[in-house]
């Protein structure tokens, strides 16, 4: 990790260097793949990650995270805090502060008005926004003058960074998508696929779900940038044939998010013509307790908090679960570089990291058997344990996917090492994540005893990340089984450390109230956190400037890439 | 039979058509099916032979290798004084005319997708410069020639009736003016009350053109009906040759004798009269056929010899042809005691 | 067979509307979710507000009819207002829209049409154009090494799949010689001599890849029915006519032997237009086949709908064609 660093430090500084000195489009065509291919260029209609990515060459928020973590103001003079006033004391309003002069790529200046308009269009009925939790409590967004942006919210926003800051919610040319408001949203095929934006490069062709070509803005606010002329954003295909177009053949030069085995990158990058790159963020693999009886035999009522699970309610046959596993393989099988073991649910950024629950990391089978022996489990004639006629036998759901299934079947052995029998189920992602409240197999509904995902939040602060277990999240036949907390876990204590985190801002209080939470949902056992997965990715020998940013869009400093000649 | 000079105009030798058996992973060459194994016979000028034989008995292919559709294992086909045994296929084309074929299926045999004046046709663009015109008049007195209606003359060969369609094979087989022509089981396909109809025309153009004929059937009554001459083959082998008469009068052969003990006789007094051989087995396999004759497995009158020894064709009557250690003169003390009180017997049944 | 087309035309109508009707319960009914691939961070409630904006809480039967109004009645208004100029389509007429990109499928399927003809379509003619010499020359020397080899190759093309012929040509011929690109560019314009061989040059691995399967296929087709006709009497008859080897194998044979191939050929036209699902996914060609597979995963119902319909039609048509095409070559069918 710290080579890694210090080769991102030198790399800024290398940005830095040439650029100075270079013209814009000095450096010709750069080529890019995502093998999961953009479907639009704009991000409020598809929240998929390929999508804010391909956008963010193009449209730019306010402000964003850079690779530390850390805000940086992008389109404003400085980040608002309450130190600065730009944060009210009462925490209700933020007030940005545009830099002067800035551009859309059609050579208008962009405008306050434009900014409220974002808002306005993302949370305009029937449009469909997928940001439009970015602008949750915003209750209004005013211009005082062309450059001076002030966001009200209804109640206290400890953290009022949500609306125009990140990849998530950029900022759209109000000219352009004045007719496109609402229901009229998706009738505006051109807008959305050729936005104006401010970014450093601007879309002369987009094919939707295939290739995005790009040109350089001509009105990109620093004269000398991008390097680049033009770009080539290509998507299709998988992991691994875009991971061999840039470390094997040298055809792109760049590819994103390498989800392959770590034998068969480093037998990709000993071709020599490319670098992997690798960033770790928030996103943890973990395995989800049920707390409620999934049994088919109740009914409508299954896995629903009135029925509480016969033996997972036991914290001695959940601690002895998380006890049984080696995280260390499991990160080593599944994703080499790219994966940490973690013990945490809420893993990053570093003040939000706890230190209390590290000796998950060490297995500790026998240690897991005396936890269920303490608690009275005793092993059967099969060999499975057996209290009060009760059998300790699950059912464990994932996803379809190969290193989730490889997990499964791991994780399996260990169970039935302590006594535990363990039946393995895998769905089709597309069902398993999907909402459908008619499909039995969602992650939601987890008619289950234990499942197996990954999750993460964006940008770096977790109050709503850390809110997702309130008892209020529970889903139920009531909610149409929408709501986060799948565990269905619920406490008084860890209600009250929601609430309180929602009205403190100080960046202290807030962090411990973050680890609080953390801690009891690891001591409770309610979450078995397995791995902290890092993002991988690959680049050219011959592109630099390239930052690694797991807080942001990994093209976010795109307009400081160039050619290494 | 034949008191005037007889112009042979086929003569067959020793001729013999092997069909290769590939078995096992690397398609070796384990054997040969015998289908045509040595048979020799001459066919004179306007006379129709008759070449009779039960299904498998290589009938059909000693006529198709008579007229080298295939390319045969030994022996010499003279036709009109040529050797055309060994001569290729692509030196044989110009000869083609002079000797032909009709088929047994006329359905099958026929090309589907062309029409009646292209299928007669066809070998008149092949063969003969005639203009076009020429070459349709040609076409229509072919088909006048065999009681076709010169109006179906575009049609397909799937619009007529299977008469008709051997109507359409047999005027397809004159188009060139052909010497010879092999009918090979010509009317096995067809209705019995079409059969007379087509014999009745092959006679009639026989006459017409002064035709010569091999004609291969296995019924036995309407050979009789038609053939001059008729030749016997059984196992790939001709077993007996003789006049026609003489063949249905005094059968020498025991397999003659049992074919012909099994046509069936039109006078229901008679036929209950009749003794009936009945053979036993099957026919060997051509693939692996017996030692010495043939016919030892299945012979009624089967000898110790006939095991041993392959009996020679001899000419034990004038133009009677047998080939049957019981007609060998060396045997004959042993065999005739036995042979002829049959034969007279055959010969009273053949009455 | 005039009449008998257009009867054939009027009984695919209904066919067609039925099958639209299953390929809608199928597609609707399957368990899928638009918004299924989107990011865990996008809360439930939100994700609600995506499913209604993009029609989902309306009735089944609803969606349905608006589909088939909008394929059978605005689309066609909106394509010729494109193509003439006129203004047909009035703004209401909302065009069929997919739910992942949010643009007119009609679009989509137009846009990715080029390189799935390109390289499907050329590989099924150079598939067709290589396979019907070996079927020929491998029934006519049947057994003999030139069969042989040509079986082995057929069955190679026929079971080996094309994602790992495809690869392997490409860590072959990409990776390791360099010689073709492994991605190929669906923006790239034939200008010139120069632009024209960068196209073949990013053809050539998709097409063989795909040759070779159709090749395959074909070749044993062509092979088999060639070998039936071989043995017909009509053929000994040919022979015997003493027509030379030439008439006797291109004329009187293969023109029979072709009845069935060329329908075999005709029902085989529409999966070109359905694009190869795999090959494309494996060089990128990011064609028909692509787009519908995307449309699948991200549970793009109006897409999946509408290129599979689109599918039907073509395969109900193609059979007609068929029909009308073996009405024609062989003599004794007769449609009237």
């Amino acid at each position: 990790m710290k080579l890694r660093h210090a080769l991102m430090g030198a790399a800024c500084t290398l940005a830095l260097a040439p650029a100075a000195f270079a013209e814009r489009g000095s450096d010709g065509q750069v080529n890019i793949i995502y093998w999961q291919a953009p479907s639009t260029m704009n991000p409020y209609l598809s929240g998929g990650t390929k999508e804010l990515e391909a956008a963010s060459l193009v449209l730019e928020p306010l402000a964003r995270y850079n690779q530390d973590g850390s805000m940086v103001p992008w389109l404003v003079e400085s980040i608002p805090t309450v130190e600065n006033g730009g944060v009210s004391a009462d925490l209700t309003s933020i007030t940005w502060k545009l830099k002067p002069g800035l551009k859309w790529a059609d050579g208008s200046p962009v405008t306050s008005k434009d900014v409220k308009f974002s808002w306005e269009y993302c949370t305009a009925e029937g449009g469909g926004c997928a940001q439009s939790e970015k602008y949750n409590d915003v209750a209004n967004v005013e211009t005082p003058d062309e450059l001076t942006v002030i966001v009200r919210f209804s109640v206290p926003k400890p953290f009022p960074y949500g609306p125009f800051v990140g990849a998530q919610a950029p900022i759209l040319q109000a000219a352009q998508f004045a007719e496109c408001m609402g229901p009229k949203a998706p009738e505006c095929t051109d807008a959305n696929f050729y936005p104006q934006g401010t970014g450093p490069f601007t879309v002369s062709d987009f094919r939707p779900n295939d290739v995005i070509q790009l040109i350089a803005n001509p009105n990109y606010r620093d004269p000398a940038k991008p390097a680049f002329a033009t770009v080539t954003f290509k998507g299709g295909g998988d992991a691994t044939a875009a991971g061999r177009s840039v470390l094997e053949t040298g055809e792109f030069d760049y590819a994103w998010n390498l989800q392959l085995a770590p034998d068969v990158l480093a037998g990709m990058q000993a071709a020599g013509k490319g670098e992997i790159i690798s960033g770790f963020g928030t996103l943890v693999e973990r395995i989800m307790v049920n707390f409620t009886d999934p049994s088919p035999d109740l009914g409508d009522r299954r896995a629903t908090v009135d029925h509480p699970h016969p033996f997972l309610t036991d914290i001695a046959v959940r601690k002895a679960l998380s006890m049984a596993i080696d995280r260390e393989l499991l990160t080593e099988i599944g994703y080499g570089d790219a994966g940490r073991p973690t013990c945490n649910v809420l893993p990053a950024p570093e003040i939000y990291k706890s230190s209390a629950n590290d000796a998950c990391l060490v297995q500790d089978i026998e240690g897991a058997k005396k936890v269920l022996d303490d608690a009275g489990w005793v092993p059967g004639a099969d060999g499975v344990r057996v209290k009060d006629g009760v059998r300790l036998s699950l059912l464990f759901q994932s996803s379809t996917n190969a290193v989730r299934q490889d997990f499964q079947a791991l994780i399996k052995q260990w169970w039935s090492e302590i006594g535990v029998e363990t039946e393995l189920r895998n769905i089709d992602a597309s069902v398993f994540f999907g909402g459908d409240p008619g499909s039995p197999d969602t992650f939601q509904k987890f008619f289950a005893d234990v499942e197996m995902y990954a999750n993460n939040f964006d940008g770096t602060d977790p109050e709503a990340y850390m809110a997702n277990w309130e008892c209020s999240q529970i889903p139920s036949p009531e909610t149409q089984w929408q709501g986060n907390n799948m565990p269905r876990y619920c406490s008084d204590e860890y209600d009250a450390l929601v609430a309180e985190m929602a009205t403190t801002g100080d960046i202290n209080e807030r962090a411990r109230l973050a680890k609080s939470m953390n801690d009891m949902l690891m001591q409770d056992y309610a979450i078995i956190p397995l791995v902290d997965r890092g993002r991988v990715s690959a680049h050219s020998n011959t592109l630099g400037g390239v930052v690694l940013n797991t807080w942001d869009s990994e093209l976010w400093n795109a307009a400081d890439w160039y050619r290494i000649k | 039979m034949f008191d005037a000079p007889p112009k042979k105009l086929v003569e067959v030798s020793g001729l013999k058509m092997h069909f290769p058996i590939h078995a096992g992973l690397l398609q070796r060459r384990v054997g040969e099916v015998r289908a045509v194994d040595d048979v020799s016979f001459d066919i004179f000028e306007g006379e129709t032979l008759g070449l009779v034989g039960e299904s498998g008995c290589g009938k059909s292919t000693c006529g198709r290798a008579i007229l080298r559709l295939y390319d045969i294992t030994a022996g010499s086909i003279r036709i009109d004084g040529e050797e055309i045994g060994q001569t290729s296929q692509h030196a044989l084309r110009p000869r083609r005319p002079k000797m032909q074929m009709v088929f047994q299926d006329p359905q099958a045999s026929l090309n589907p997708r062309m029409s009646v004046a292209r299928i007669i046709g066809e070998p008149l663009d092949e063969h003969t410069d005639l203009s076009r015109p020429q070459k349709l008049e040609r076409i229509y007195e072919l088909m006048d020639a065999v009681g076709l209606n010169r109006n179906f003359a575009n049609r397909y060969p799937h619009e007529f009736s299977g008469g008709q369609r051997q109507r359409i094979g047999i005027a397809r087989a004159l188009a060139l003016n052909p010497k010879f022509i092999v009918c090979d089981e010509p009317i096995a396909a067809l209705d019995v009350s079409i059969q007379a109809q087509v014999v009745n025309l092959l006679e009639d153009l026989q006459d017409r053109f002064g035709l010569t004929y091999l004609f291969i059937s296995h019924d036995l009554s309407m050979v009789r009906h038609i053939a001059d001459r008729v030749a016997v083959m059984y196992l790939g082998k001709v077993a007996e040759l003789a006049p026609r008469d003489a063949l249905y009068a005094t059968p020498l052969h025991p397999y003659t004798q049992a074919l012909l003990s099994a046509v069936p006789e039109p006078d229901p007094s008679i036929e209950n009269r009749r003794t009936h051989i009945i053979l036993t087995g099957d026919v060997p396999s051509p693939a692996n056929p017996p030692q010495g004759c043939n016919f030892c497995t299945r012979c009624p009158k089967v000898m110790e010899m006939c095991h041993h020894l392959d009996p020679v064709m001899r000419e034990v009557q004038p133009g009677h042809f047998v080939a049957c250690h019981l007609h060998d003169p060396e045997h004959a003390k042993t065999a005739g005691q036995t042979a002829a009180p049959e034969a007279t017997k055959s010969i009273q049944q053949g009455d | 067979m005039f009449t008998y087309t257009i009867r054939r035309l009027l009984i695919a109508i209904p066919t067609l509307l039925f099958i639209s009707l299953i390929i809608f319960m199928v597609v609707t009914l399957a368990p899928s979710d638009p918004t299924a691939n989107l990011p865990l961070s996008i809360p439930s409630e939100v994700r609600a507000q995506i499913r209604a904006s993009l029609g989902l809480d309306e009735p089944i039967w609803v969606r349905y009819l608006l589909w088939l109004r909008q394929f059978f009645w605005y689309e066609p208004l909106h394509m010729l207002d494109s193509a003439f100029g006129w203004s047909l389509a009035t703004p209401d007429m909302q065009r069929i829209l997919s739910w992942q990109t949010r643009s007119p499928v009609a679009d989509l399927i137009v846009q990715r049409m080029p390189q799935t003809l390109w390289v499907v379509g050329t590989s099924y003619v150079v598939g067709v154009l290589i396979a019907l010499p070996i079927g020929i020359i491998s029934a006519y020397r049947q057994y003999s090494w030139f069969d042989q080899v040509g079986t082995f190759v057929s069955m190679v093309g026929f079971s080996v799949p094309t994602f790992f012929t495809g690869v392997l040509l490409i860590v072959v011929f990409s990776v390791q010689l360099g010689w073709f690109p492994s991605i190929y560019d669906t923006t790239h314009q034939v200008r010139d001599f120069g632009s024209f061989l960068f196209q073949v040059k990013q053809m050539i691995m998709p097409v063989a890849v795909l040759a070779l399967y159709n090749a395959a296929q074909i070749s044993r087709f062509m092979r088999a029915s060639m070998l039936d006709n071989l043995n017909q009497d009509y053929v000994r008859t040919a022979r015997a006519k003493g027509m030379s080897e030439r008439v006797v194998v291109l004329v009187h044979v293969l023109r029979n032997s072709m009845i069935p191939v060329v329908t075999v050929i005709a029902l085989g036209v529409p999966t070109v237009f359905g694009g190869a699902i795999i090959t494309e996914q494996v060089f990128k060609v990011n064609g028909l086949g692509q787009l519908l597979i995307i449309a699948i995963q991200g549970g793009d119902v109006p897409t999946v709908q509408t290129l599979t319909f689109i599918f039907a039609v073509l395969i109900v048509l193609f059979n007609l064609i068929a029909d009308i095409l073996y009405g024609l070559l062989d003599p004794r069918i007769r449609y009237d």
